[in-house]
């Protein structure tokens, strides 16, 4: 029975690690495998502040999350520099650097000996020395833990995070500090595993350094890919498997060794097999089900969303002087545009002309070596792009990077402005704001879908939409931003003539609904039947400027245009 | 017209569920030069690189030299005459340029006929002789365009596809690197199929343009009408 | 001074050592772009082959150190067909193969463990030669594996450059586009690189085991010596991986000069980190991506 009970608490703890470690690798694709020494942390500050300063339960657990949360910052640093496959070996390298401090640190951490006599926790005088006694807590406090990450999870932030996790300059398009979420991530994810190790301590009674090494990170990783990535029920599940299955292996007559190996082998093999078979996991992130949207929310109007202002022709965007080289090639010179409320202007010119350059600049995602940017007045130019779409300027891509593992409506939700759930203390302490504001979004977000035409796929992954049902999202994603200044990098490139034509109103609307719009094409049947004004670069300096007609039939121009 | 080299017809391509061209129809005679021109975003990479095997296509036949070829891989193609020069960086940079070129003749065997076609390719560009022990990646973006041809040319192909070779060049290499793709089309009788945006030096030495927008070819006929670069502009 | 020297020469035969794995790692990564974790449980193999051909079946040392050889180069060659080519043509991400690669390399370095057990197999009657030269200290099997380096990196040079699969091997490194655009078959190159890099790799392996024995856990430092070595000498060149693994196994035996012994394994962990994150393209090589 105790066996059992045993099992029981042990699965407790390694739900608390997957589901943690998921709000990493599957919600924020941080693929930072340094997981157990998050686990590790805790632990140890509870085995010393327990034993060496008699601090009672939860004062050594609280000290670990804390630690833990600052080990997770500093951990998190690399992540804002190298992603991908660099930040997986940057991380193991750190993983096993912290392993050698746990078996090396021999004054703090009693070295191989490890740290023994941890006290049980006491409850109302009696202490939890069996695994009977400790499994209520355990549940409770796993129970919190994966509250805590589910909220996380679940929140605007989370959204957030996702969004990151499938294109980062997308996310800092619709205005996401990606720097400032990694570095939450990382501390509240380490905090949050820092627990399991402060429970482990306390159960176990005994820590030591092999607890903790990379096998059991690869172990938890198995935990989460088995359950599924960036799904919290499915990292409860996949502990509760990989926790389980293992010890069937104790019906067999094995030697302890082998047996243990014989796990080893298990979790490699089901990683291998999930990648293979089920990448997603068994419970996928995204459900179908509960994806899907009911009909009739939102308004038909982008009210909501930005009032509606007079399509005066008024200045709101001022370029001046904008220089950028690339190594010795000036990629634009000396380029100056007005972009004005109401107006549609199309930027043209060859291949190369550094019309996506210039794009890049207006919006921060490059620094202009010279000259300055004004959003109604204000000076943008050297702010972060994050900051220059929340001062109203906002751009899509050429390349679309859609958020292609979210839904549809997800895609246009996280672009919303100023949202307070972005902020975990709204999210922990003001939930019932959070939510009214959620409720609020959806319907805006509908509104946005409605406007574009979209509605009826709300529910759907943004991967599953034809070609042309891209390009609308990406419209409704950037229009979602609330920005007044819309910048768009071929909207409307590889889509047939039909459909195209079919985009055009939507784009006039919005002109005149009083939005600055600038569009670069080199499809010129768009830039004839949309805009009232061109800009015609090339060398990445403007060359002329005029009504779209007067630019394409000017001899000197088509020679240009052709070279 | 002269002989049929290579004839697509229906072709459909693309990137996953998303469709860049569709529907293309296409031929090359032997011996011409046939150029491909449209707006960034038109397809022609595409295009090209459905044809010559990088990308299987979604629907369409694909007939060289009245074989099918749709699908084939490009080892196939390579070893059937044909070579296909990428856009940007068609070389090894990290390697000689000497290294280069006998890649380029990877799939010829005869060391007699790769003596004689180094000869071929030296005579062509003098300067990869000169620069033989020089690796790729350190030569001027010229250079590293005409080594590119030059590897093309080692496995003594029928048919050439280039995809934009004037990119990144500044307007006398253009010139030069066209001048040379005429006089190999000239004096080796190898056929040329080209996609460019470079009008100016594209189109003089073209024997027949096909134009492409949005995934479809709007033009295909003599080079002459397109002189005039208002009335191509209207086009795009 | 005596011991700055002997540090010195332990250096430099750590170092040929751990250039060696670089040279087998980035004879694999290079032409492929697989991160191949289980490089380091195919290491191990190696070495546990040897072992078993010559104790238990007697083979003459030099013969069974080729069954070794041969057994991981058939190794890696299987992990290619079996586990990274589904994955190739499923068109995975480079992150999903490197942690399929991750579960490899727990799934070998264990059964190996259920297999031979976790006991330290040596080669019972081996009395290696041992030199005084001056003050310093070396024996023959140090020698040896400053000779292994010297020997293949030579031969590597030689088949690199000199045949039409050498050449088929650096073409894809430089750029796997262009190299089937010439019409290189990419699956049979990578097979090739699979076994030559396995094959590489194994040599330092059974010199290990002729050094120290063969433990089930040896693969885990030899993988990451190999990163180590390729990223300090800047990834996609075979000279870097071989003075990056030179500089490695120097700074890790003079540190011992301060440092106390215990944290020795450590320093290459610490360097690892400080180069990715400052520079990622290596200390001497350039950037390819």
């Amino acid at each position: 029975m105790d066996y059992l009970l045993h099992i029981l608490v042990m699965v407790a703890l390694y739900a608390i690690l997957a589901g943690s470690f998921n709000l990493l690798i599957g919600f924020s694709g941080l693929f930072a495998l340094s997981h157990a020494a998050f686990f590790g942390v805790g632990a140890y500050t509870t085995a010393i502040l327990a034993v060496g300063y008699g601090l009672p339960f939860p004062w050594p657990l609280l000290a670990g999350v804390v630690v833990a949360g600052l080990v997770g910052l500093a951990i998190g640093l690399p992540a804002l520099r190298v992603g991908g496959e660099y930040l997986v070996i940057i991380t193991l390298a750190l993983q096993v650097i912290a392993v050698a401090v746990m078996l090396n640190w021999t004054s703090l951490t009693g070295g191989t000996q490890g740290i023994g006599n941890v006290p049980r926790i006491q409850v109302l005088g009696t202490a939890l020395d069996t695994a009977g006694r400790f499994l209520p807590l355990a549940v409770a406090v796993a129970a919190l833990s994966l509250w805590i990450a589910w909220r996380l999870g679940a929140s605007p932030f989370g959204r957030a995070l996702r969004a990151m996790r499938e294109n980062e300059a997308a996310a800092q398009a619709v205005g996401k500090n990606v720097v400032a979420m990694k570095l939450i991530v990382f501390a509240v994810s380490a905090g949050i595993a820092s627990i399991a190790g402060a429970l482990y301590a306390h159960y176990i009674a005994f820590v030591s350094a092999v607890s903790f090494t990379i096998e059991t990170t690869i172990y938890i990783l198995a935990m989460v890919i088995l359950g599924g990535t960036g799904n919290l029920s499915g990292s409860v599940l996949g502990a509760a498997i990989l926790v389980v299955l293992p010890e069937l292996l104790k019906f067999v007559d094995l030697p302890p060794d082998i047996a243990d190996k014989l796990r080893q082998v298990m979790y490699g093999v089901i990683l291998i097999v999930m990648l293979r078979l089920r990448p997603q996991g068994l419970l996928p992130e995204h459900d179908e089900k509960r994806a899907r949207v009911p009909a009739g929310l939102g308004g038909d109007g982008l009210a909501t969303l930005a009032p509606a202002s007079p399509a005066d022709g008024a200045v709101t965007v001022e370029g001046r002087g904008l220089m950028k080289g690339f190594g010795g090639i000036v990629a634009v010179q000396d380029f100056a545009i007005d972009l004005q409320r109401g107006r549609i202007i199309g930027l043209i010119g060859p291949n190369g002309a550094g019309k996506t350059t210039a794009f890049n600049l207006l919006t921060g995602f490059l620094a202009p070596d010279a000259g300055t940017v004004r959003v109604r007045g204000e000076v943008v130019s050297g702010r972060a792009p994050h900051r220059i779409v929340r001062a109203g300027m906002a751009r899509s891509f050429q390349d679309l990077r859609l958020f292609r593992k979210m839904t549809v409506l997800d895609n246009v939700r996280v672009a919303l402005p100023a949202q307070k759930g972005d902020r975990l203390l709204h999210v922990y302490l003001l939930p019932w704001v959070v939510r009214a504001e959620e409720r609020a979004n959806l319907g805006r977000a509908m509104a946005v879908l409605r406007f574009v035409g979209l509605e009826a796929k709300a529910g759907e992954l943004a991967e599953s939409l034809s070609y042309a049902e891209e390009k609308l999202l990406v419209i409704a994603r950037l229009l979602a931003t609330g920005a007044e200044v819309l910048l768009f990098d071929e909207p409307l490139s590889g889509l047939d003539p039909g459909t195209m034509e079919s985009i055009f109103p939507i784009v006039r609307k919005l002109a005149q609904q009083g939005k600055t719009i600038c569009i670069i094409e080199h499809n010129l049947d768009v830039i004839r039947g949309l805009c009232d004004w061109a800009v015609f670069l090339d060398e990445g300096r403007k060359i002329a400027e005029g009504t779209p007609d007067t630019l394409i039939a000017d001899p000197v121009l088509a020679e240009r245009y052709f070279k | 017209m002269t002989s049929v080299m290579l004839q697509a017809t229906g072709i459909a391509a693309g990137y996953g569920r998303k469709r860049i061209v569709e529907g293309i129809d296409l031929t090359v005679g032997r011996g011409e030069i046939v150029l491909v021109l449209g707006h960034n975003g038109a397809g022609k990479t595409t295009l090209m690189r459905a044809l010559f095997g990088l990308l299987t296509p979604d629907a369409g036949s694909v007939a060289y030299e009245g074989r099918e070829i749709a699908g084939r891989r490009p080892a196939e193609n390579v070893a059937d005459g044909i070579a296909f020069i990428p856009q940007g960086h068609g070389i090894f940079r990290g390697l000689t340029v000497r290294d280069n070129l006998e890649l380029g003749a990877y799939a010829e065997r005869d060391a007699a006929k790769l003596t004689q076609r180094l000869e071929t390719v030296h005579g062509l560009f003098p300067v990869l002789r000169e620069r033989a022990g020089q690796v790729g990646g350190t030569l001027s973006g010229g250079q590293q365009q005409m080594l590119a041809i030059g590897m093309a040319l080692m496995h003594g192909p029928r048919l050439v596809i280039l995809d934009e070779p004037s990119i990144g060049l500044a307007p006398n290499l253009v010139d030069k690197v066209m001048q040379s793709i005429a006089y190999i089309n000239r004096t080796l009788g190898t056929t040329i199929l080209m996609v460019e945006q470079n009008v100016k030096y594209s189109l003089p030495i073209a024997s027949r343009v096909a134009v492409l927008k949005t995934g479809r070819m709007i033009y295909d006929g003599p080079p002459d009408p397109l002189h005039d670069r208002v009335e191509l502009m209207k086009l795009f | 001074m005596d011991l700055a020297l002997q540090l010195l020469v332990n250096g430099i035969i750590n170092g040929s050592h751990y250039a060696l794995l670089g040279v087998g790692f980035g004879l694999i990564f290079g032409p492929t772009k697989i991160t191949h974790f289980a490089f380091g449980p195919i290491f191990a193999v190696a070495a546990y082959v040897c072992w078993a051909a010559a104790t238990k079946l007697g083979m003459p040392l030099a013969a069974a150190a080729l069954v070794g050889i041969a057994a991981s180069a058939a190794a890696g060659v299987l992990s290619y067909l079996w586990l990274y080519r589904p994955f190739e043509r499923q068109g995975s991400s480079h992150l999903v193969v490197l942690i399929a690669s991750l579960g490899l390399f727990i799934t070998l370095e264990n059964a190996i463990g259920i297999v031979f057990g976790t006991d330290t197999k040596v080669i019972a009657d081996l009395s290696p030669d041992i030199f005084l030269w001056g003050p310093v200290v070396v024996t023959s099997i140090q020698l040896w594996q400053v000779a292994a380096l010297a020997l293949i990196a030579g031969l590597l040079a030689a088949f690199l450059r000199g045949s039409r699969h050498g050449k088929a091997i650096m073409a894809m490194t430089d750029n796997g586009e262009m190299a089937q655009i010439i019409g290189i078959d990419t699956v049979r190159v990578s097979i090739l690189a699979f076994a030559a890099g396995s094959a590489v790799a194994a040599v330092p392996a059974v010199l290990i085991l002729f050094k120290e024995g063969a433990t089930p856990h040896m693969g885990f430092v030899a993988v990451f010596m190999a990163f180590v070595a390729v990223v300090v000498g800047g990834i996609g060149s075979f000279r870097g991986a071989i003075i990056g693994g030179y500089a490695v196994g120097i700074v890790e035996n003079i540190g011992m000069w301060e440092i106390p012994t215990e944290w020795q394994s450590t320093i290459a962990f610490v360097v690892l980190f400080l180069i990715l994150l400052f520079r990622p393209a290596g200390l001497f090589g350039r950037a390819l991506r």
